[in-house]
């Protein structure tokens, strides 16, 4: 059976018909639409803290991570758009912002209310990880346009990962605070899972093209990112948390999203797009 | 009517100013990575972005072509963005690294001494953490020179930019991503 009848399609239903935009429902667009929908989500969540967050340096900095992810989106999309597309943005605009909520491959863990900000940063240190370890392994692709972008965004990423690091540091140095990470954790974990899922036909040899290995892959190097830190600040038993797996984490990678994306963050971005795609802001 | 003059083309896309740092060009920034004109006077200008998160490519895309509007035999102007090779700091000349540090931010690279800390002098609790990542090597302050300065910040007011302090002269500044 082929991805296209067994998982709902991902085509730009809301965007004009004549865009010529390529087929959204390929291995390769859908584990593109996978990465670029993370960073999308991702990034919307993030701005949640633009002007209230606890201090300045994280309104700052929640702020540019914001526009990161929303931005590497942008560029994801591109690649999977082409180069040579006649309207370009507009081909973007209609990916990002198109589909109908279940055309959205990111994970869930990506799709949750920021909650407090001990879930946010708990939140945000493992999807970073996760992000490190899937650009390790785009940088690699041999699809030239795929391996340039990953590297780049590697690089840039160090500061996101700096960032998340420092707050992990900073948290389990002070009881209360270790212990509400450590409650968000116990969320967080068992969803990791739903962003290792595989998109439709991943196994797919111009999906594999683009994230050898597939989403599956990168788990091991995950595993040992996540539980080298876990176990330096006595968490070690955390790390059994990520083979628990929460059902409610699964299903992103084949559009099954929760409320919080199908009625929070999908109407809230998408708006403007839906009542006019060809709006510039 | 004939081609336009290579020279002239490439002085003009180079002496584009960046949106967010209008005394610093794309060209000091080291940001034109080809450019290519065709006989028929249509101009290809492929560009590295500083950075991936960069709100201001568009723009700097539109200057360009506006830049080239005023260039006798011109007929057409195509920019593209690549991150093959991916844009280093590196690629900033010396007169960009000058504009820069007149502005207040201090460019990447540059010999850093690195001065011992003044007793009692409080920090940003971001700022005294371990290691010797990249973002966090110290660099000289715009202002004084001094080379005690600390980073207080990984994310500034554009993506490219974090946030430091001077603990010579009390000034913060910001400092171009490496």
């Amino acid at each position: 059976m082929s991805g296209s009848t067994t998982h709902p399609t991902s085509a730009a239903v809301h965007a004009p018909a004549d865009l010529g935009l390529p087929d959204l429902d390929t291995p390769r667009s859908q584990v593109l639409l996978a990465i670029a929908d993370d960073a999308l989500v991702t990034g919307h969540r993030a701005a949640h803290w633009t002007g209230v967050a606890p201090t300045l340096e994280e309104d700052l900095a929640f702020a540019t991570i914001a526009q990161d992810g929303v931005n590497h989106a942008d560029l994801w999309y591109q690649v999977l758009v082409g180069e040579d597309h006649p309207q370009r943005q507009a081909a973007v605009d209609a990916l990002g912002l198109g589909r109908a909520p279940s055309g959205y491959r990111h994970a869930v863990l990506c799709e949750h209310e920021p909650r407090d900000f001990a879930f946010t940063l708990a939140r945000h240190w493992v999807t970073t990880e996760l992000e490190a370890v899937r650009l390790d392994a785009l940088a690699t692709s041999p699809d030239g346009a795929v391996a340039a972008l990953a590297a780049k965004l590697r690089h840039e990423l160090r500061y996101h990962l700096e960032h998340a690091a420092l707050w992990v540091d900073r948290l389990v140095a002070d009881e209360d605070a270790h212990d509400r990470f450590r409650t968000s954790l116990e969320v967080v974990l068992p969803e990791v899972a739903g962003f290792l899922e595989p998109v439709a036909d991943e196994e797919a040899p111009d999906a594999q093209r683009v994230l050898a290995g597939g989403h599956r892959g990168l788990r091991a190097a995950l595993h040992d990112r996540l539980a080298t830190r876990l176990g330096s600040s006595g968490d070690g038993e955390l790390v059994g948390l990520l083979e628990a797996v929460a059902p409610a984490g699964l299903g992103g990678r084949a559009g099954r999203h929760g409320p919080a994306f199908t009625e929070d963050v999908w109407p809230e971005l998408t708006a403007l797009y839906r009542a006019d795609p060809s709006a510039r802001w | 009517m004939s081609a336009p003059d290579v020279a002239e083309v490439r002085r003009a896309v180079a002496a584009v100013a960046d949106p967010e740092l209008p005394p610093v060009t794309i060209g000091m920034l080291g940001m034109v990575h080809d450019l290519a004109v065709a006989a028929d006077g249509r101009v290809e200008v492929v560009l590295l972005p500083t950075y991936t998160g960069c709100p201001a490519t568009e723009m700097i895309a539109r200057d360009v072509v506006s830049a080239l509007d005023g260039v006798t035999g011109v007929t057409g102007v195509r920019v593209r963005f690549t991150f093959d090779p991916p844009w280093s700091a590196d690629r900033i000349d010396d007169a960009g690294r000058r504009r820069l540090r007149e502005f207040g931010i201090t460019p990447p690279g540059g010999t850093v001494t690195g001065a011992a800390r003044p007793e009692g002098r409080p920090t940003l609790p971001l700022a005294e953490l371990p290691g010797d990542a990249a973002s966090r090597a110290p660099r000289p302050c715009p202002y004084c020179g001094s080379t005690d300065t600390v980073l207080d910040s990984p994310f500034g007011p554009t993506p490219c930019r974090d946030v430091r302090s001077c603990h010579s002269c009390r000034q913060p500044f910001e400092a171009f991503k490496a």
